[in-house]
């Protein structure tokens, strides 16, 4: 019998899991709590409502559009972010002289604070802005848009800025995944006559699960939680077409209505919660390891 | 090899504590509290007061006002200094956890929707200045004063022109919705973009519909209204005033970009002679004589309906004192600092505000404002804008607005959609008829 010597008592994880609990865990079940009143900023006296807001949100016509939203923004970012991240780390681990400065370059973006890609992509996106007027330049004047004030493409432009934006960072855990397949299984499916297409499906992906599995989860999340791209770009607008759960919470709070706030902000973490953990667990069975 | 693995530890150490110290360190400006508490025994007492960022040209904060009421009293005023767009949720959180300065700035409008002011703030019926007050009504809300100003200069709101661009193309104000209409092809002729619409500050939509509703109605009206007697959707007048304003903007009398210009570019659009007239109030032209004393601009009144009048804006900019500070009677000292004759001259000399006192002589006004003065206030040609009147928060307004100048409502769904939302809100608050 094996006798593991612990090297640390488990009493050294009571001081991050006591600070864990009453900053995260606590006011969670506090918030799930709030969800089910009438808490209001004019109100002292709460009272108890059972799931008025839970069928306020879903038969409300704005909250039902930040929910859309909120999805379309979630998926198009996923398949955008890792679709791209793969593409480029394939790119960019072949021998290029240049790899090395291309890699900096598509990273770079991922580190520019929010605040400068709003100031920087609002601009550019007006109706006379670069992007149009290069479009317009080179030919394509028919899919020059209102990128930012047309209603029905707005969302899909600022997942098209997040995409953008953090596609790099991506790429940089996509990379980190590639160097670590053997080079012996190129080798041997090159003898064996193997495209380079076959060779990416059969070898490439099967074995950059963990990092496609970190991938997705991340840009999944992220999606879903999505705040500072839509704020700054939009605010939400024009009108409310651009709304996602993270501003429709904002609204709601600045309205002061902080019962239903809290109740989206609940749903928005149940939908996280049933969307991820089940992707994370038929994932990880998929995994092939070494 | 352990060195290195010892100093790599330490340096490591280092970091966390460091950035642990920088996380630490943004405690905020609430670490003033709690000082003596007690004036009397001549201790230095320091009062905190709570104003946005957006208002640091305010007078009440002003550095030789702030440094001759310490000298005098030796009360010193800390101030706090909150970003623009959350000053509404800074104030509530601090409101709402009992933090709260002993002075806040903010408008008294929206003071009563966002920040609760029956709950929350001190009335001032029995100060001392109150008896001189020439206007009580624009500092009070529910039959009583709640808050203070010296100045009773409520902001107007109107089409706000460039006179010599007027004087050059030979135009007359227009007092009529189809003279206005000719007057912006007259300017369009000319090379000049006629309207300004800055339309991604969704507030700047209302300025428009807030005159021309008061315009058409009594302010009886509002009461009926905050009662649920009556509906925005029930007066065919408010659907024509929404359908005019986007008829500027359909017929390419605007800049081509409405929902995506923004408040700010307005007073470069004026300085550069790009636009002749924007739907706002005085504050711009005030902005922009900042900027070049040379530009002549005026204000005349929107012209929706029959026989317009400029919109009043409720008065903005006032203190109020939370019922919770700490410092009571050192906020009511400073307040009653202000209204001292000497002082409240002193300032409304340097800004031209008309006097809200009764012992202090409202100087000459500039130019711009005496014509207000002349064409509207004194022959009582002026209405509370539906702002004054507004017991929820408006945005919903605004983005519906938007949402017509985007193309995917018209005015009637305008106004369907926010009275919706308006009973919504009503009905949030307990209103009675909701």
């Amino acid at each position: 019998m094996k006798i593991q010597k612990r090297l640390y008592s488990y009493y050294l994880i009571w001081p991050a899991l006591l600070i864990y609990s009453a900053f995260f865990v606590l006011p969670a079940i506090i918030g799930l709590y709030y969800s089910f009143t009438d808490w209001r900023l004019d109100r002292i006296a709460i009272q108890f409502v059972g799931a008025d807001n839970f069928t306020r949100i879903f038969t409300d016509d704005i909250l039902l559009l930040a929910m859309k939203n909120t999805f379309i923004f979630a998926i198009v970012t996923v398949v955008g972010k890792n679709v791209l991240g793969i593409a480029l780390a394939v790119a960019l681990n072949l021998r290029l002289r240049t790899r090395n400065l291309l890699r900096a370059i598509f990273y770079s973006p991922s580190i520019l604070s929010i605040l400068v890609i709003g100031i920087v992509f609002t601009p550019l996106l007006r109706t006379e802005g670069a992007v149009n007027r290069i479009l317009e330049s080179i030919g394509l004047h028919g899919l020059s848009q209102a990128w930012l004030t047309n209603p029905s493409i707005v969302i899909w432009t600022i997942a098209a800025v997040s995409i953008w934006q953090t596609t790099g960072f991506q790429m940089a855990i996509y990379l980190a995944g590639l160097q670590s397949i053997s080079k012996d299984y190129y080798e041997a499916a090159t003898i064996d006559g193997a495209t380079s297409w076959k060779s990416f499906r059969h070898i490439t992906l099967p074995l950059l699960l963990p990092a496609i599995n970190i991938n997705v989860m991340l840009t999944l999340i992220g999606g879903l939680k999505v705040f500072s791209e839509v704020f700054i770009l939009t605010g939400g607008g024009p009108g409310n077409a651009s709304q996602v759960f993270g501003t429709i919470i904002l609204r709601t709070f600045g309205e002061g209505n902080w019962g239903l706030g809290t109740a989206i902000n609940t749903l928005l973490f149940a939908f996280v919660a049933v969307i991820s953990i089940p992707l994370l667990l038929f994932m990880r069975r998929k995994e092939v390891s070494e | 090899m352990h060195s290195i693995k010892k100093y790599s530890t330490v340096a490591l150490a280092g970091l966390l504590s460091v950035s642990l110290a920088a996380c630490g360190g943004n405690a905020g400006p609430a670490t003033n509290n709690g000082e003596s508490a007690g004036s009397g025994a001549g201790e230095k007492v320091t009062i905190e007061l709570a104003i946005s960022k957006s208002s640091q040209d305010s007078p009440f904060i002003d550095k030789t006002l702030l440094d001759d009421f310490e000298k005098e009293t030796n009360i010193r005023i800390n101030l706090q200094l909150l970003p623009a767009e959350q000053t509404a949720t800074v104030l509530q959180t601090k409101l709402a956890v009992n933090e709260t300065p002993d002075l806040v700035q903010y408008n008294l409008a929206s003071a009563t929707t966002d920040l609760n002011l029956e709950r929350n703030f001190e009335i001032l019926d029995d100060e001392e200045w109150v008896s001189r007050l020439e206007n009580k009504d624009v500092l009070s809300a529910y039959g009583h004063v709640y808050s203070f100003h010296i100045s009773q200069d409520t902001g107007m709101q109107g089409v706000v022109y460039n006179k010599d661009m007027f004087e050059e193309l030979g135009l007359e104000i227009p007092t009529t919705f189809e003279a206005f209409l000719a007057v912006c092809e007259a300017i369009k002729s000319s090379g000049v973009t006629p309207v300004f619409m800055p339309y991604k500050d969704n507030w700047a939509a209302n300025i428009w519909p807030a005159a021309a509703f008061a315009n058409a109605v009594e302010p009886s009206w509002f009461d009926q209204l905050n009662t649920n007697q009556v509906k925005w959707t029930d007066v065919p007048e408010f659907v024509t005033a929404l359908e005019q304003q986007y008829e500027v903007y359909k017929k390419g009398y605007t800049n081509a970009d409405v929902l995506a210009d923004s408040y700010d570019m307005a007073v470069g659009k004026f300085l550069n002679k790009e636009v002749a007239m924007m739907f706002m109030g005085d504050w711009l032209i005030e902005s922009v004589a900042e900027k070049d004393p040379n530009m002549n601009l005026g204000l005349f009144a929107i012209p929706s309906g029959s026989d317009p009048k400029i919109g009043a804006s409720p008065l903005g900019g006032q203190l109020f004192i939370p019922k919770q500070a700490k410092h009571k009677d050192e906020a009511k000292k400073f307040l009653a600092y202000i209204a001292t004759k000497d002082v409240a001259q002193k300032i409304v000399n340097e800004r031209a505000y008309v006097s809200n006192l009764n012992d202090v002589v409202t100087p000459e006004l500039p130019g711009y404002k005496q014509e207000i003065v002349d064409l509207y206030i004194a022959p009582k040609k002026t209405a509370l804008t539906t702002d004054a009147y507004m017991l929820v928060d408006r945005n919903e307004l605004y983005r519906a607005l938007q949402d017509q100048f985007a193309g995917s409502k018209t005015a009637e769904q305008v106004l369907s959609t926010w009275s919706d939302k308006f009973s919504q809100l009503m009905k949030d608050k307990g209103a009675e008829g909701f």
